[in-house]
Order: C-alpha cells, then sequence, then structure tokens
C-alpha cells in the first residue's frame, strides 16, 4: 500500500468530501491560496475555487460563528483554527453556540460542522503557538473530539466527522504532520468512541494519544527486550471515550500509565485515571501513573523547550516504575 | 537527631496506657504520621502515628506494660544515625526494673497533636488494590502478608505466594474471624464452625474467647485492662463521693401511651425506631437545664458546671460496663437523640466508641428496667455527681378518687454526690423529673 504523510492523508480526506458533497465548504485562515498553515489544505482552492475553499480575515470569533451559521442552514462546513491557542478567541461561538445549539432548538436545528485545530509543542513556536489544551473540548459536552495520530485514523476520522450529524472538534498534531503511513486511496469512515489496540500485552497498559502513540511503541518495543510486555491504547476519540476498551486492557494488565499532552492538572490523563479508579479500582497492582505536560507555560528558550517536552525515554521510565509492582 | 516516641495525652482523666501492639519492628522505616503502636488506656485503643520519619531505632516499652502518660517508649533516628546511649541503658532498665520509674516519665508539653484514630486494622496496610481483593478472596489476614514492593507495599504477586503456601485452611475460617482469632491467641483448629459448611465465623471466636474468660469455680482470672479501669474508677467514685440515694415511683402509663401514639409516625417521618430509653434521656437533660448542679464535677476547691448537657448510657458488655454519652442531650431533637443512642450503643458492642464519646458525660442513666428488678443503687460514674437508677415497669392497684384501678408503675432511683448537692436539692430534682415523665404531651411539647 502506499504512504503519504499525515498533512496529505487530511488533505486527501478534505478533497473526497468536497467531490462527493457540494454542502462542505472550507474556512479558514490562509487556506486557500497558501494551502493552509501546515499544507493541509493545499491545492483544494484551484480545484474547488474560493467560494468553497474561502479564504478569511484574521477574525476566529466571525468565522467559527460564519461557520455555525452556515451548519445550522445545511451546510457541513470545515473550518481550520490554525493553532488551538487561538479558540479562546471565539470560545463563546465553540462552547456556546456551537456546542449547544443542537440542544437549544430541541434538536431541531442541528451543527454539523467541524472544526480543525492542531496541538502540540516542540516548533519553537513559544507559549501561544505551542498549548495543548484539548481537554477543554473533551471537559465540554456537546463536542465530539477526534484525535488521530496515524495518516490512515486521520483520513477515516476526518471524513467521518464531516459526515457526522453533530460537531466535532478535531484537534491534530503539529508533530504528527510530516508523519507517513499506509493509507488506502479510496474513501472510508472509521467510527467514533472505537480505540484501537496498537499493541497487545499483559503487563503493562499505556493508554496513548496523539504522538504520544508513536512514543509508547517505540517504548513498547524497547521494554520487550527487558521482557515487559507492553500493551498500547489508542482512544482515537475522546468523546464519545472507549471506556470499555481502557477498562479491558487495564482488567488485563493491572497496571496504567497515560500518555498525553494535555497539561497534568485536569488533563485528559486526569480524566482516564479517574475512570479507572471508579470502575476498576480492585484490578489495579500498581499505583496508575500519568506522563503529561508540565502545568507551564510552553517556554521558547529552546533548551527549556527541550526540557518541556516528553517522549519514549520518559515513558520506559514510568513503565519501569509500574513493574517494580510486578 | 534523635525523637522521642512518647504515649500521648489520651484524655483528661486519663492517666496510664499500656501499648497493646506495636505495628513496627525495631529497625524498620517509620513516616511521619505513619501509626508506629495501639495504645489501650480506659477501656479504649488508639492507634499513636509517628512524630517523625526515621528509623525505628529503639522500642523501650514491650507491649502490654501499663506505663504513665507521656512516658518515652521509644526513639526514631535518623538513617546512620546512632541511638544515642541514653536510652539503650533505659531500655535495659525497663526490661528489669518496674516500667513506670520516673527516669522514664518525660515532664513536657503533650506532643503535636497526636491525632487519635478509631483503631480500624486495615487502615495501615500498604497494598495495591487488587492484591487486597485477591486477599479478602483467599480470606488471608492482610497483617500475615509481606510486602516486597517499593516501600514494602504488598504486590498481587506477594498475596498469590501466600495463597500457594497456605493450604486451604481447615477448617474454613471467615477473614474477620481469623483476624480476631489471631489477635486474642485462640486456636481456630479447635473450634466448631456455625457458618455454611462449618466455617468458622468471627462469632464462634468470640463464643471461644468468652468461654475461655468465664468465671468458674477454682479458676484465677486476670483483670484485663477494661476491668482494672472499671475497678479502679468505681473504688474512687465509691470512697471519694459520698452517695446519698432518693427513690421516687414514677407513673409510667402517659409516656408509654405517648410513645404508642407517636411511635408509627415519628419511624415514618424520621426512620428511628424510638425506645422509652431516648425520652428518659431527653427528660433528664431538660431537667438538668432546671437543676444545673446536677451536671457539675468537682475541681480542686472548685465545682465546674460545664455548658453542655451530655448524658451518659450504660451499656453492659461481655467485658463489662461502658458508657458512651448522648451528646447536647438538652437540645437535639428526639430523632437526634434516637440516632444517636442507636450508633452509640452500636459503636460500644463493637469495641469502636472514641474516647471523646466516654469522656463527654456530664450525667449517666442505669437502666436495668429489662430485668425483674424493682429497684436498685448504683455508683456515681466520676467525675460526674449524679447516676440515675432505672427499675422495671410493673402494674400495681392503687386508689383513683376511692376507687380501687391499676396502673403502670417504675421506680426510679438518683444517686448523688453529696460533697456538691444537698438533700433537698436532689429530691427537688427527681420529683421535677416524674412531673416531666408524667406529662410527656407538655415535656415533649417543643420537640
Amino acid at each position: 500500500m502506499r504512504e503519504i504523510t499525515y498533512a496529505e492523508a487530511l488533505n486527501e480526506a478534505l478533497r473526497i468530501c468536497l467531490t462527493e458533497d457540494e454542502r462542505v465548504v472550507l474556512l479558514g485562515e490562509d487556506i486557500g491560496r497558501y494551502g493552509g498553515i501546515f499544507q493541509v489544505t493545499k491545492g483544494l482552492q484551484e480545484v474547488f475555487g474560493p467560494e468553497r475553499v474561502v479564504d478569511t480575515p484574521i477574525s476566529e470569533a466571525g468565522f467559527v460563528g460564519a461557520g455555525v451559521g452556515a451548519a445550522l442552514t445545511g451546510m457541513r462546513p470545515v473550518v481550520e483554527i490554525m493553532f488551538i491557542d487561538f479558540t479562546t478567541v471565539c470560545m463563546d461561538m465553540i462552547v456556546n453556540q456551537m456546542a449547544k445549539m443542537h440542544y437549544m432548538f430541541g434538536g431541531k436545528g442541528r451543527v454539523p460542522m467541524v472544526l480543525r485545530i492542531n496541538i502540540g509543542a516542540g516548533r519553537g513556536a513559544a507559549a501561544q503557538h505551542s498549548q495543548s489544551f484539548h481537554s477543554f473540548f473533551m471537559h465540554m459536552p456537546g463536542l465530539y473530539v477526534a484525535i488521530p495520530a496515524t495518516p490512515y485514523d486521520a483520513k477515516g476520522l476526518l471524513i467521518e466527522a464531516i459526515n457526522n450529524d453533530n460537531p466535532v472538534v478535531f484537534v491534530e498534531h503539529k508533530r504528527l504532520y510530516v508523519t507517513k503511513g499506509h493509507v488506502p486511496e479510496e474513501s472510508y469512515r472509521i467510527p467514533f468512541g472505537q480505540a484501537e489496540v496498537r499493541r497487545e500485552g499483559k503487563d503493562v497498559t499505556v493508554v496513548a494519544t496523539h504522538a504520544m502513540v508513536i512514543a509508547a511503541l517505540e517504548a513498547a518495543a524497547e521494554a520487550a527486550v527487558a521482557g515487559i510486555d507492553v500493551e498500547v491504547v489508542d482512544p482515537r476519540t475522546l468523546t464519545p471515550l472507549d471506556k470499555e476498551a481502557i477498562l479491558r486492557s487495564v482488567k488485563k494488565t493491572g497496571r496504567l500509565l497515560i500518555a498525553d499532552e494535555d497539561n497534568k492538572t485536569c488533563g485528559v490523563a486526569a480524566e482516564i485515571s479517574a475512570i479507572v479508579a471508579e470502575e476498576a479500582v480492585y484490578y489495579l497492582k500498581a499505583p496508575v501513573l500519568r506522563n503529561c505536560s508540565p502545568d507551564t507555560p510552553v517556554p521558547f528558550s529552546p533548551p527549556l523547550e527541550k526540557a518541556y517536552l516528553f517522549g519514549k525515554d520518559r515513558l520506559l521510565e514510568s513503565i519501569r516504575r509500574l513493574m517494580a509492582y510486578a | 537527631m534523635a525523637t522521642e516516641i512518647v504515649i500521648p495525652m489520651l484524655g483528661i482523666t486519663v492517666e496510664k496506657g499500656k501499648i497493646i501492639e506495636w505495628l513496627k519492628n525495631e529497625g524498620d522505616p517509620v513516616e511521619k504520621g505513619e501509626s508506629i503502636f495501639v495504645v489501650e488506656a480506659d477501656k479504649v485503643t488508639t492507634e499513636v502515628e509517628s512524630p517523625a520519619s526515621g528509623i525505628l531505632a529503639k522500642i523501650l516499652l514491650p507491649e502490654g506494660v501499663e506505663v504513665p502518660l507521656l512516658t518515652v517508649v521509644g526513639v526514631i533516628t535518623r538513617p546512620g544515625e546512632e541511638v544515642p546511649a541514653k536510652y539503650l541503658k533505659a531500655a535495659a532498665a525497663v526490661a528489669t526494673t518496674t516500667p513506670s520509674g520516673p527516669e522514664f516519665a518525660v515532664s513536657r508539653p503533650p506532643p503535636p497533636a497526636p491525632t487519635p484514630v478509631a483503631r480500624t486494622a486495615e487502615d495501615v496496610i500498604r497494598i495495591v488494590p487488587a492484591a487486597r481483593k485477591l486477599a479478602r478472596e483467599k480470606g488471608l489476614d492482610l497483617r500475615t502478608l509481606t510486602g516486597t514492593g517499593p516501600e514494602g507495599v504488598i504486590l498481587f504477586k506477594d498475596v498469590q505466594t501466600t495463597a500457594a503456601t497456605v493450604a486451604e485452611p481447615s477448617p474454613k475460617v471467615s477473614t474477620l474471624a481469623r483476624r480476631q482469632a489471631a489477635k486474642e491467641g485462640v486456636f481456630l483448629a479447635a473450634l466448631q464452625g456455625s457458618g455454611v459448611r462449618g466455617r468458622v465465623m468471627r462469632a464462634d471466636v468470640e463464643r471461644a474467647i468468652r468461654q475461655e474468660k468465664a468465671p468458674r469455680l477454682g479458676k484465677v482470672i486476670p483483670m484485663d485492662t477494661m476491668r482494672q479501669v472499671i475497678a479502679r474508677r468505681m473504688s474512687e467514685s465509691a470512697f471519694n463521693a459520698p452517695h446519698i440515694y432518693f427513690f421516687t415511683e414514677i407513673a409510667m402509663d402517659p409516656l408509654l401511651t405517648f410513645r404508642q401514639e407517636i411511635l408509627a409516625d415519628f419511624e415514618v417521618r424520621y426512620g428511628r425506631h424510638l425506645s422509652i430509653n431516648d425520652f428518659l434521656i431527653k427528660a433528664v437533660a431538660l431537667n438538668i437545664l432546671d437543676f444545673p448542679i446536677l451536671n457539675a464535677t468537682i475541681r480542686d476547691k472548685e465545682i465546674l458546671i460545664p455548658s453542655d448537657i451530655n448524658i451518659g448510657l450504660a451499656v453492659a458488655l461481655p467485658e463489662g460496663l461502658i458508657v458512651p454519652a448522648i451528646a447536647l442531650a438538652d437540645k437535639a431533637g428526639l430523632a437526634e437523640i434516637a440516632y444517636q443512642r442507636t450508633d452509640l450503643v452500636k459503636r460500644a458492642q463493637s469495641g469502636k466508641l472514641t474516647m471523646a464519646e466516654i469522656e463527654r458525660g456530664t450525667f449517666t442513666i442505669s437502666s436495668l428496667a429489662q430485668y425483674d428488678i424493682t429497684q436498685f443503687t448504683a455508683i456515681i460514674n466520676p467525675p460526674q455527681s449524679g447516676i440515675l437508677t432505672v427499675g422495671k415497669t410493673r402494674e400495681e392497684l392503687y386508689l383513683l378518687n376511692g376507687n380501687v384501678a391499676s396502673r403502670k408503675v417504675a421506680t426510679f432511683g438518683l444517686a448523688v454526690d453529696h460533697r456538691i448537692i444537698d438533700g433537698v436539692v436532689a429530691a427537688e430534682f427527681l420529683q421535677h423529673l416524674k412531673l416531666k415523665l408524667e406529662k410527656p404531651t407538655f415535656t415533649f411539647l417543643h420537640l
């Protein structure tokens, strides 16, 4: 099978949806002529024209609101925000409009809209362009939250998101845009709420998201050399969350590490820890551990940013700590 | 620097305590705040927390020896630190001479807030949840397990290993029974189990313990701490407080009818079953409001009258009598009193009362109404100044406007400390109580 990048897989998903469904429109800053800051929409305006691939002014509240309105009238807008950091200027549109309209109108109006954002530090982009607070949207009722970790999932989840009748926050990852993987050429959909067990193991469960899936697989390979059998579970969507898959794995291994790049406090990992504490505590053979970003702004200083980031080595350390309880 | 471990202050009337169990051994690492021994004082056991982190370098007081409070019982050192020589000498002395020697009693303010926790066996055991569950399934006493995990935590595999080596226990024994048996040194194999398929239950172990302690002709029974405390306090009270006694007959029909009338509705509304004792407690508390001196305590040359009225209720246990007190009985409604009474009696029976619940009493009621006892006297529960006794309710004939009628009546007795309570005051107290109980509708009007 051919290999393409995560960004190309997303591009392909958008291209398929634009072709198949004339209600699909793209909105965002520099997504047209420039092809988007991460080149996800590259070449689409040339094919589908400026009416369907719209370069917007620098006004997130304005064009996210336009997306909500368009969705309410029956369109299927896919709105790109350059960085998750900028969702804060349009939080009212996301939290009070996009997520709530369906409820406020008793189901008579709906918002089949996709909000594409991205997380991830490590590009020297400092505290306002590097954040990973995707748990905000997991916290907020009324939104689906997809978190693809591979090019295959990026394409399948995005096609599902665009065809879904509910508002979806689609959280991409900056460092993953250039990663390559097998992606079929045809259209396919990955249903929401189905985690993927990326690697089976019996000693430790690592629930990993986004780039941490890759790091967890690398760590698992290294741990295997030491005789530690690691299972890696990728939830793929945070809302709905495939609790069953996580609990099933924890019940098998009894040891849980959650690796997610959100800040540690009140983050994705905190929520998953709480679920396991509530529903599977008697299966735990060790404390639950979390590898998350520190509760600090992302530093601009390159050495400090390096210290802020974590990956395979930090995960391995945690896996070893868990195995002290074996 | 070495840190001394002392027996903490356990209550205002407590003078001595004895360690019934060290939870740590010499040489064990201890964390500040971690329970290190269980002390028994005045009928109640309390876990004592470590005052510092380090190594439990020296145990100076063995289990089972009674000493004054604040006695130094052990020493904690930092890792690598030598035990100061004076403690080594002291340890030798404890081993050979009387343990309450003055050189060990250190006079200084009590250590910073040793939070006495009601003793629950599992609180202090560090074990991962899955291992705890397995141990429960296998009927293993967590205290018998050795942890091999980080900081000694008991791991899943530790339980598995123990479960594999401990042959299926024969006879089958419940966890609680096993723990109780281990504590009291009961030989399980000799017991006849009353549970399903002959499983030995806690009740079986307790029966065996009772039989062991039951008086028999030609037997010498060592007094346990509880009996010793009772013995000391009873003679203190009997010989220090000159008792005078008063008796009166109280017609019980009005109260019995009143209770009957409200019983069902009360239970529906408050979910509590009212007993006659609840009315007695409340009426006594209200009566004390009229006669505050009955709430008093003697302290040197002062008469101390606490502002709270806490009514103790004597509860008979196989090991002896214990008197938990209903707090603020004058202010508490009947539902609250019924709740407190049920809860305290239940916990008294399972040995889970706290020191405060026993010590806060300001007046005591002792009832033998369930026995065929017409009247009796009681020794005042020190440092209180009065105790009310309640005999059985009986039926008698009496003259009502020249006609013979029948009524239910009980004899109430009052013993007071004559040093501070005069006969007339006691008589009036009892008479007012009689009026309150014979006119229940008015007495309990505002509840």
